[in-house]
Order: structure tokens, then C-alpha cells, then sequence
């Protein structure tokens, strides 16, 4: 790291003697104000400049620069221009379009973004911009290894002048760290350390490609988590949810521990005092490490569940409001440094949240990164899991990222379902921007999946049907054969015997029904007309009754109903003939006008009769049904 | 133009209710076409009868199941 600091330091001496390129002289920095924020283990730097045009043509482009071993770690660039003229006002809008550029003339090992401004900086003019620079694995645990009573210690190393390809009139340097404790940083002539604050400069005429290595070592125990790998699937269903299912594989970022683990409290210090007493020396278990991780999850999240390959973990717990559902969990054990874990997180989500449509297209809006808070990810899959019969699929994301598509097979699936996979490496918590997926959509598409239910019951009907209708007896000859054939047949007749007989007594319930009316409303002409249509009725049943009876004498399988059904047909008729008889008597009184109890007194006898003949036709009827 | 929400075609909370009101209707239907099946005779069967009230029943059976898969959170 020191050689490297010094070939650069050598190269920006000669640089300067030889004087830069004309395209780099026409930009001044007027002011740089660089804040390093070094309070968790993502490094974020902010650096805000003034831009002068000291040149003769409008210029529409600024480089900025970084060190090659430092721009491996840049994860997030983003720069935008501060329209207010104090230092109060945040800058508004969205950020500059910035992109890998390899300039002429340039010293190797230099990594340069370019930012192009939307309307060219015209002679004499200055702006304002704000540069924030995300850094992953860039603070180096030293020591490397600590045991679980130490402390952790890290080692950050930038430069103290802003390395820019323009010349710098004025700027300054100011690092936060996490604590006030500070095991050892670089003093250059001006440097201050207040509390937790470290301040360099204010330095004056930096000509460019100037590089000023510092060293500053500091405790910070911070929970350094790193996922090596996040897997986020997010499966949408028309029927009302968007299901969430993120698979992480955790590890502890910081110095790796060593020596042996314990969760006891106390520390007995066998080399020195067991023999004559125990001393309990409390030491600090292991305070870089971490115990749990808290995530943001979007409002009204239900189902949320924490579990891994062992099974539910429930050290776990969940709030939520109407802005956001915290979710808070502990892993199994502790993670200290290089400790690994894994584990799944699930949670769904209301539809009306993230589908909309617009245009024709229907398209998803779902955040990008992890929920989980500062969480540094090396590998971020994100699979979009879209229902069968999408077509037009298409994904728009702010930054970079490299996707594909595939297919996966779900519940009730024919051809499975397009999966649209976006995959980044370094994401850092300022990626937890919106992302968009388009695609089109039948809403008929969505009746597919009853369908398919449906004529998977409605086969089970049929095969009912065919087993009910197949004759499956191999003889047709056999004596057990023809005997059932006759049965069956024997069956069909008493039924139908069955359902003439209840439409003779349904028509003598018509019957009685209109003498009630009479009695209601003393409407003789309806009454006779009843009685007319019933027993018209009546006469053409006697005829149908003929054959089937016919039918059963004949055949021998009937012996034993047919006493039976001879028995409930003479019933039936008797009891029909004093219906009739009785109908006569009433509606002759009625035109009489005679009195109520002169006629009770007419039909008694019949009355008594009618009543128990009714109820041995209806025990008979249930007799036969039951064969 | 302003983006329009999409929601379910029908409201979440009705899932449960939906399900419970078709699969009863599909199981008395299914009832009714076995008892129709054990009571009659060769002769006096109805293709057309069987066919219609399997075909109903199943309808409000496939619909019932589906209601009933997505009120218990498997949402196909």
C-alpha cells in the first residue's frame, strides 16, 4: 500500500512538471469540502465542489477520479447538482447520468467517472455539485484475527487531498468515526481531532493528480454483515398477493475471531487465583459482534415467517404501522468475525401495493435491495416470478445490473411461469431504489386455473358415470345374470308404479286444498272446475296402471311385492272414490248454504276413513321404495 | 397518464365466505347425482341428467377448491 502511495506521489510530481493536458486546465475547483463517514462498515464519502470554468469554451463534462485499489470497492456513485446557494439547502433533483471513462494523457492505475451536465457550464461560470461515493470492504480489520475479548480495530487509508484532475484552490477534509476512540491516524500541520471528529486542512492550491496518503486505525464495533449471497424471489399472483421469499448466507465482515468461544459471564483466571479464590474479571464479550439484525419491510406485509434448514427460528419480532413493518431478528448464535449463518425470510404483501397498469401493460414497482438495514450484499439475485401466460416482458432499473430470463414451475402450472432474474454484485443499502417490470396480461389468463380445477372433478364425474353404465359381467347367458336382468326390470316397473301413485295423491292434495279455499273464500265455480280437472286426471292414471301391472304379474322375481303393490293399488282407489264423494258432499252444502257443523256432520264417517286409508297408502309407498 | 392500481377480481376478505358457499353447494350437488346413481335402475337412467348435474357440480366444486386454496394462503 505504501510503495503504491509513493509511485503516485512520484507520478504527480512529474505530471505537474510536465503540465496537464489542455482539456483539464479549463476547469478550477473553486471549494471541496469532503466528509468521510466511517460510523459502519459501508465507507461513505461526500464531497461537495465548486466547479469554475476558467477556460475559453463551455464545458459539458466533469471527470472524477479514484484510485484503481479504492474504485474496486466503489459500489454506488451518484452525483447531483446543488441549486441552493447556502449550505443548508439539500440538493434537489435526480442525479447526474455518470459512466466509466478512459481519458489520453492520464497516469495508469486511475479509475475515471465521467458526469455530464445537462446544460454546459458556460466561460466564467461556477456550480455546485454533491458527490456521494459508497465504499464496500474498504475499512481492513487490523489486527486480523482477535480473540473474543478483544476489541476490533480497523484500518482506513485515503488521501488527504481531493484527487481530481483539476486544480484545487481550496478544500478541506473532515472523517467521522463511530467512537472517540482513536488508536493512531496521521498527523499532517493543521489536523484536529475533537471528540469523534477528525479534521484536516483547510489546504490551498493542490495542483492536480495530488495524493497525500492518511492512516487512520479506529475501534468501531459496528455489526459488520455481509451477505455472500442474497436470493430474493418475489412471485406475483393476480389473486391478491405478491409473495417474498429472500435466502440469505450471512457473515461476519470484520476481524475473523480466534481462540475459543464461551457464554459464560464470569472468567476464571485459573493461572493465577483458583487455588484460593475465584475472581470474577468481566471482560467484554466479544462486543464486535452481533446479535441481530433489524428489517424495514414495506406496510401491511403479512405471513412473515423466519426459519432455516433446521426448521422456524423464534427469536424474532415484528411491529408494524402504517409507513413500515419492522421486523427484528437473531440468528441461532452470536456472529463474531468470519462466523457464518443462514437462514430464509418470507413475507407477503397486498397486490393493489406494487401492480399497476398503465398504457396496456401491466408493471410491478418493488424495491430492489435487501430490507434488512445496512447490510453490504456481494452477489444480489432478484427473481421476478411473473403468472403463466405473460407475454412483452420487459424490466427497467436504475443502475446496471445483468438479467436473464427463465422458467419456473409452480402450483397449477402448464408451461411454467416466466421468471425475469436481475443479478448485481456489491449492492449497498442506497440500491433500495424501485425497480420496474413490464409485461402484458389477459385477464381472461386468470380463468385458466379454475378450468383446470374444473375438469379435473368433472373427469371424476364421468369415470362415475361410465362405471355406473359399463356392463362388465363376462357370461350374459348365466343363470345370476338373467336373474339380476329380470330384478332391474322388476325395479323399474315398481318405480314407475311408484311415481303414479304419488301423482294420484299430489292430485288428491289438490283436492283438499280446494275445499279449504271453499271454505275461505266460498268460491263454488273454482272448487268444480278443481274437481273436473283432477278427476280427468284420476281416470287417465287407472289406464296407465294396466300394463305395469300386467308386467309384474307375469314375472316371477315379483312374487313377493306383488301382494304388496296390488294391495296399496286398491287403496289408492278407495280412498280416491271417498275423496271424490266427499268433495261432492261439500260443495253441495256449500250451495245449499248450509252451516259449517251440518256438514261436519255429512262427512264424519267418510272423514274417519279417509284419514286412516291415507296413512296406510303412505306406509305402503315407503315399503316399496325401500325394495 | 396516472398508473392504475390492479387488485384482486374478487375483494380479499371474501375468500373464506366464497369458499365455504360454493364447496357446500358443490357437495349437496355431489350428493344429489350419487343418490341418483344408487336409486335408479338401468332402465330408468337419464344420460343427460347425470351429465348436467355432474357438470354443475364440478363447476362449483373447482371454483370451491380454488377459493379454498387461496384463503389458506397458497395463492395459485
Amino acid at each position: 500500500m505504501l510503495r503504491f502511495a509513493l509511485t503516485l506521489l512520484l507520478f504527480t510530481l512529474a505530471f505537474g512538471v510536465l503540465s496537464s493536458s489542455p482539456v483539464f486546465s479549463d476547469l478550477i475547483l473553486a471549494k471541496v469540502d469532503r466528509r468521510i463517514d466511517l460510523t459502519s462498515q459501508i465507507v461513505r464519502i461526500t464531497t461537495s465542489l465548486k466547479v469554475e470554468n476558467a477556460g475559453s469554451n463551455p464545458i459539458s463534462e466533469i471527470l472524477l477520479s479514484f484510485p484503481e485499489n479504492q474504485a474496486k470497492h466503489l459500489a454506488y456513485l451518484t452525483a447531483t447538482l446543488n441549486e441552493g446557494k447556502g449550505k443548508g439547502k439539500a440538493s434537489s433533483g435526480a442525479g447526474l447520468p455518470t459512466e466509466v471513462v478512459i481519458p489520453k494523457d492520464v497516469p495508469d492505475s486511475l479509475t475515471f467517472y465521467s458526469l455530464s451536465l445537462p446544460k454546459g457550464l458556460g466561460k466564467g461560470e461556477s456550480l455546485l455539485l454533491d458527490v456521494l461515493a459508497v465504499f464496500t470492504h474498504a475499512l481492513e480489520p487490523f489486527p486480523e484475527k482477535i480473540s473474543q475479548a478483544d476489541i476490533q480495530l480497523l484500518l482506513f487509508q485515503d488521501t488527504a487531498h481531493f484527487l481530481s484532475p483539476y486544480k484545487v484552490m481550496v478544500q478541506s477534509l473532515a472523517v467521522k468515526l463511530p467512537e472517540a476512540r482513536v488508536e493512531s491516524y496521521t498527523k499532517l500541520e493543521g489536523t484536529k481531532l475533537s471528540g469523534s471528529e477528525l479534521k484536516y486542512g483547510p489546504f490551498h492550491n493542490i495542483p492536480p493528480f495530488s495524493y497525500l496518503p492518511i492512516i487512520i486505525h479506529f475501534e468501531n464495533n459496528q455489526p459488520f454483515a455481509v451477505a455472500e449471497e442474497l436470493v430474493r424471489e418475489i412471485e406475483i399472483s393476480h389473486w391478491g398477493n405478491v409473495q417474498v421469499t429472500e435466502h440469505y448466507n450471512l457473515f461476519h465482515g470484520g476481524a475473523k475471531s480466534k481462540g475459543e468461544f464461551s457464554r459464560l459471564p464470569c472468567f476464571c483466571d485459573y493461572e493465577f487465583l483458583c487455588r484460593y479464590f475465584v475472581r470474577a474479571r468481566p471482560y467484554v464479550r466479544g462486543a464486535s459482534a452481533f446479535r441481530r439484525l433489524v428489517a424495514r419491510l414495506p406496510p401491511r406485509a403479512h405471513s412473515v415467517y423466519y426459519r432455516d434448514e433446521i426448521g422456524n427460528i423464534s427469536t424474532s419480532s415484528l411491529w408494524g404501522d402504517s409507513k413500515k413493518t419492522e421486523l427484528e431478528i437473531e440468528p441461532r448464535y452470536p456472529l463474531f468475525g468470519g462466523w457464518r449463518t443462514a437462514f430464509t425470510i418470507g413475507y407477503g404483501l397486498p397486490l393493489r401495493d406494487f401492480l399497476f397498469e398503465s398504457d396496456g401493460k401491466r408493471f410491478l414497482n418493488f424495491s430492489f435491495g435487501s430490507p434488512i438495514n445496512e447490510l453490504v450484499i456481494d452477489t444480489l439475485i432478484v427473481k421476478v416470478v411473473l403468472p403463466e401466460g405473460s407475454k412483452d416482458i420487459s424490466a427497467s432499473v436504475p443502475f446496471p445490473v445483468k438479467q436473464w430470463q427463465e422458467t419456473k414451475f409452480s402450483h397449477l402450472d402448464l408451461v411454467g411461469r416466466p421468471v425475469v432474474v436481475l443479478e448485481k454484485n456489491n449492492v449497498v443499502p442506497e440500491h433500495n431504489e424501485h425497480f420496474q417490470v413490464y409485461y402484458k396480461f389477459n385477464s381472461l389468463s386468470m380463468l385458466r386455473e379454475p378450468l383446470m380445477l374444473i375438469f379435473g372433478f368433472f373427469f371424476l364425474f364421468v369415470a362415475c358415470i361410465v362405471y355406473m353404465h359399463a356392463d362388465l359381467s363376462i357370461s350374459k347367458s348365466s343363470a345370476s345374470y338373467l336373474a339380476k336382468v329380470q330384478w332391474e326390470e322388476v325395479q323399474a316397473t315398481v318405480q314407475q308404479i311408484h311415481n303414479i301413485i304419488s301423482h294420484c295423491l299430489t292430485a288428491h292434495d289438490k283436492l283438499e286444498a280446494s275445499l279449504r279455499d271453499l271454505s275461505r273464500t266460498g268460491d263454488v265455480q273454482a272448487c268444480k272446475a278443481t274437481r273436473k280437472s283432477v278427476d280427468s286426471l284420476l281416470k287417465g292414471v287407472s289406464k296407465d296402471l294396466k300394463p305395469l301391472v300386467t308386467f309384474l304379474q307375469s314375472s316371477p322375481q315379483a312374487a313377493h311385492i306383488l301382494p304388496k303393490v296390488e294391495e296399496l293399488i286398491a287403496k289408492e282407489r278407495d280412498l280416491q272414490e271417498r275423496l271424490m264423494a266427499k268433495h261432492t258432499t261439500v260443495v253441495d252444502c256449500y250451495e245449499k248454504k248450509l252451516g259449517g257443523r251440518e256438514i261436519e256432520n255429512r262427512i264424519a264417517s267418510n272423514q274417519q276413513k279417509i284419514t286412516s286409508l291415507r296413512q296406510e297408502v303412505d306406509d305402503l309407498m315407503d315399503f316399496i321404495d325401500e325394495i | 397518464m396516472a398508473p392504475k392500481a390492479i387488485t384482486s377480481p374478487v375483494p380479499d376478505s371474501l375468500y373464506p365466505t366464497l369458499s365455504v358457499l360454493t364447496l357446500a353447494i358443490g357437495l349437496v350437488l355431489t350428493a344429489s347425482f350419487f343418490i341418483y346413481e344408487a336409486t335408479t335402475s338401468r332402465k330408468t337412467r337419464s344420460l343427460a341428467q347425470e351429465l348436467t348435474t355432474g357438470a354443475v357440480a364440478s363447476v362449483f366444486l373447482g371454483f370451491g377448491s380454488l377459493f379454498l386454496l387461496i384463503a389458506c394462503g397458497v395463492y395459485v
